[in-house]
């Protein structure tokens, strides 16, 4: 599997103040990898230096072997990297089919992008004229996941899927992620709740004020070590 | 996984031929203050050579201020056209991005406020849509 994310020893600040100290990390195609973490640990600046949305201090941000650090976030998004922000960012005014018309843009047509969309997600085709505004909140994040896929991304980008939504529908919503994956598109997923993302993740890193505190396989002792950092250690 | 390894394939051709431009170079800014100062310049020419043309008998400077004048109105107009352009693109960028914004807020404040006042004060649990929820006739 060829590694289409990377970043190696990436540090990043907002106004003079560092948040990211050297993070490391990789993400391959057709792999699913959680980066976990308590809030403000730097998983959403993380996702941001991925996308080309927020600057590196230093370090390298490499796209299939290539260094992006200085693209714009405009060039990356057309290459196929796709960045699924928290709070979904759908346009709730417009209906499903308009929100997924902005997508176009990336070349492909209306008629594909329905044809592909509704055919994963029959629910949003059965609504397609009802405004996104009006869905539920899964319906909603099921939109933005929609709508990332429709710009054919090869890496995928995924900011808190999970923010105020029902467990069932969180399990629901990763059965997708998961599948998107097994059609080779590299996932990088942020979760504040572990259980969820390591459900499906091939590889999960533990982010602790900006730093890769943990990362590995996540199995039984990556779980536990997880645990130990989210309510402190029992030995 | 073949469609797959093409895909990642296309990804590294894409960003192998991609032409980095630098974020922080601020093209934008620079052809607006361009744009302003040949609109700036263009007034200054044309209006010069006005008042040169009233001031001589010769013909001769007459054509020059005429020929000076039109050059001057000429950069007048293109630097007001790249003064708006990029001024606006800015000014509009920032509109819709507020617009989406409050939208949103608007979109979440009402459907929020009608679930909590019109369902027994369940919270969406996103088994359904709001639409769904909210009793009819409400």
């Amino acid at each position: 599997m060829s590694v289409l994310l990377e970043l190696r020893g990436v540090r990043a600040a907002y106004d003079g103040v560092t948040v990211l100290h050297g993070v490391d990390l990789s993400v391959s195609a057709g792999q699913v990898v959680a980066l976990l973490g308590p809030n403000g640990a730097g998983k959403t600046t993380t996702l941001r230096i991925a996308a080309g949305v927020h600057q590196v201090q230093s370090g390298r941000l490499l796209l299939a072997g290539c260094d992006m650090a200085r693209a714009a976030p405009r060039d990356l998004a057309r290459a196929g990297v796709c960045l699924i922000p928290e709070g979904r960012g759908v346009f709730p005014n417009l209906s499903i089919r308009d929100n997924l018309l902005m997508m176009t843009y990336t070349g492909r047509s209306r008629e594909q992008i329905e044809e592909l969309i509704f055919t994963r997600f029959p629910v949003l085709g059965k609504h397609a004229s009802r405004a996104a505004g009006t869905l539920s909140g899964g319906e909603q994040q099921m939109l933005a996941l929609a709508r990332g896929l429709a710009t054919d991304p090869a890496v995928l980008l995924l900011d808190e899927l999970s923010m105020g939504l029902a467990p069932v529908v969180v399990s629901r919503l990763y059965e997708h992620v998961a599948e998107v994956a097994r059609q080779g598109i590299a996932v990088l997923l942020v979760e504040q709740f572990a259980a969820a993302a390591l459900s499906i993740a091939d590889h999960a890193a533990v982010l602790v004020r900006g730093r890769v505190a943990l990362q590995g396989r996540p199995d039984g002792a990556l779980r536990a070590e997880l645990s130990d950092l989210y309510l402190g250690s029992s030995k | 996984m073949n469609s797959a390894e093409s895909r990642a394939d296309r990804f590294a051709r894409e960003l192998a031929d991609l032409k980095i431009s630098d974020p922080a170079a601020g093209h934008p800014r620079l052809w607006q203050r361009l744009g302003a100062a040949a609109m700036a310049a263009g007034i200054v020419l044309a209006a010069s050579a006005y008042l040169v043309s009233h001031r001589t008998t010769s013909s001769l400077t007459q054509g020059d201020a005429i020929t000076i004048g039109l050059g001057g109105l000429t950069l007048g107009v293109v630097g007001a056209a790249v003064f708006l352009r990029y001024s606006l693109t800015g000014f509009l960028r920032f509109w819709m991005a507020r617009q989406s914004f409050e939208l949103n807020m608007l979109a979440e404040r009402v459907f929020s406020g009608s679930l909590l006042a019109k369902s027994d004060g369940r919270l969406d649990s996103g088994g359904g849509s709001v639409a769904e929820k909210i009793p009819s006739g409400a």
